[in-house]
């Protein structure tokens, strides 16, 4: 049951996104297409997964005055690992995410977790706490991408729904940068509305 | 003293079986990797040699090898090799090569196919890690503009040539025009055009 509520708590009401607002260079740039998102998203939430379970598997071990470079040592094999492995088994995705896997590593979410659950709490808490965030992540991710993907091109991961009209003219600036910042201010804007009404109640 | 030891030891440790599981996975995905690559570059020197012949498609041209001259911008490979395409009962038809141009994060390569006069008549992004939204545009339909150009016209507006440059991203579209023009600098003075495509 504890597990469970660790494993929610990542997806609201932690939300690394919308409530920590950490991780928002990859949020924001690779969320053009649902398709880049959902690999981002999984690419993330392996190597959260992996490095929570590291460090708190040797948080007794690991002497408290070099952790971070161990976890920065930890985090990047995992990222490393998951590009090698991408880049020969996925090579479309992994194009198309570029540079943004090797930019994992500075993911605060990461580096965060480790910090701030992983190393006080014990294997299994964390590694639901890293799944939990990683889904968190995903669901932030792909509901922008949802949003930009359908108004800057029309599809949605990649199958038309919008009609061939739209698809030759959409609104160019949602999947350009500026839209991510102006759709994310709404998506933002509505969660907190949504979360002040409940707490009225 | 005794505490520092210990701390050092703790990181070399993990550095240590970080170092392990990296080499083993590298061991592993490498070989993959690198087919691919190569898959991948017979692919885009097939798509672009199909622009060589309005008859002929490109499966059923006849190609060899060309090594010739040190290409100044080569990374990955130390020369430029040119392969030479021919129709089945028309003799030559043109060139494909690769041309390694320096952007402005990485080395942008292009698969470039000429025809026997010196023409581009295809190219395209075989691999580049420019910005994204900036640079990264030369991989749309951007690189189509290299298509009709010369030695002479291969270089950016700015600097006297016909290629528009990506908005915010002269090094980029400098290094692949740059590249293609040296390219085909070199297989000139190779003697590969003209009468010379007999050779």
């Amino acid at each position: 049951m504890r597990l469970a509520a660790v494993f929610t708590n990542g997806i609201y009401r932690e939300n690394p996104v919308f409530k920590l607002t950490l991780g928002m260079c990859p949020f924001l740039a690779v969320t053009t297409s649902v398709e880049n998102a959902l690999g981002m998203g999984a690419a993330s939430t392996f190597v959260l997964l992996c490095s929570n379970f590291l460090v708190s598997l040797f948080r007794n071990v690991i002497p408290n005055k070099v952790r971070i470079p161990c976890y920065i040592v930890i985090i990047a094999t995992f990222v490393t690992l998951v590009d090698m492995v991408m880049n020969a088994y996925v090579p479309a995705l992994h194009k198309s995410l570029g540079i943004f896997i090797p930019l994992i590593v500075v993911n605060c979410i990461i580096l965060g977790r480790a910090e701030g659950f992983a190393n006080k709490n014990p294997v299994m808490a964390s590694l639901a706490d890293g799944l939990g965030m990683g889904v968190g992540f995903t669901l932030a991710m792909v509901l922008l991408a949802t949003f930009r993907e359908l108004l800057g091109n029309g599809t949605w991961l990649n199958v038309n729904v919008l009609g061939e009209a739209f698809h030759n003219q959409p609104l160019l600036i949602a999947i350009l940068a500026p839209g991510a910042f102006i759709l994310m201010g709404f998506i933002m804007g509505t969660f907190n509305i949504l979360e002040s009404r409940g707490g009225e109640r | 003293m005794g505490e520092i030891l210990k701390l050092g030891f703790v990181l070399m440790a993990v550095a240590l079986l970080a170092a392990v599981a990296l080499g083993f996975v590298n061991s592993r995905t490498e070989p993959v990797i690198r087919e691919q690559q190569r898959q991948q570059r017979i692919e885009a020197m097939m798509q672009v040699a199909g622009s060589l012949s309005e008859t002929v498609p490109a499966e059923e041209m006849a190609y060899d090898t060309l090594d010739i001259g040190a290409n100044p911008y080569a990374a990955v490979d130390e020369s430029l090799t040119v392969v030479r395409f021919a129709g089945p009962a028309d003799g030559p038809l043109g060139y494909t090569f690769i041309a390694y141009g320096k952007g402005y994060s990485s080395t942008v390569q292009t698969m470039v196919a000429v025809d026997l006069s010196g023409t581009v008549t295809g190219a395209t992004i075989l691999f580049q890690q420019e910005t994204p939204g900036l640079g990264a545009k030369c991989e749309g339909g951007w690189v189509d503009q290299m298509i009709d150009k010369t030695a002479e016209s291969c270089s950016v507006v700015k600097d006297g040539g016909g290629v528009e440059s990506i908005t915010g991203a002269t090094i980029t579209s400098r290094a692949v025009s740059e590249s293609i023009r040296d390219g085909l600098e070199t297989m000139e003075s190779e003697g590969l055009f003209g009468e010379g495509g007999e050779r």
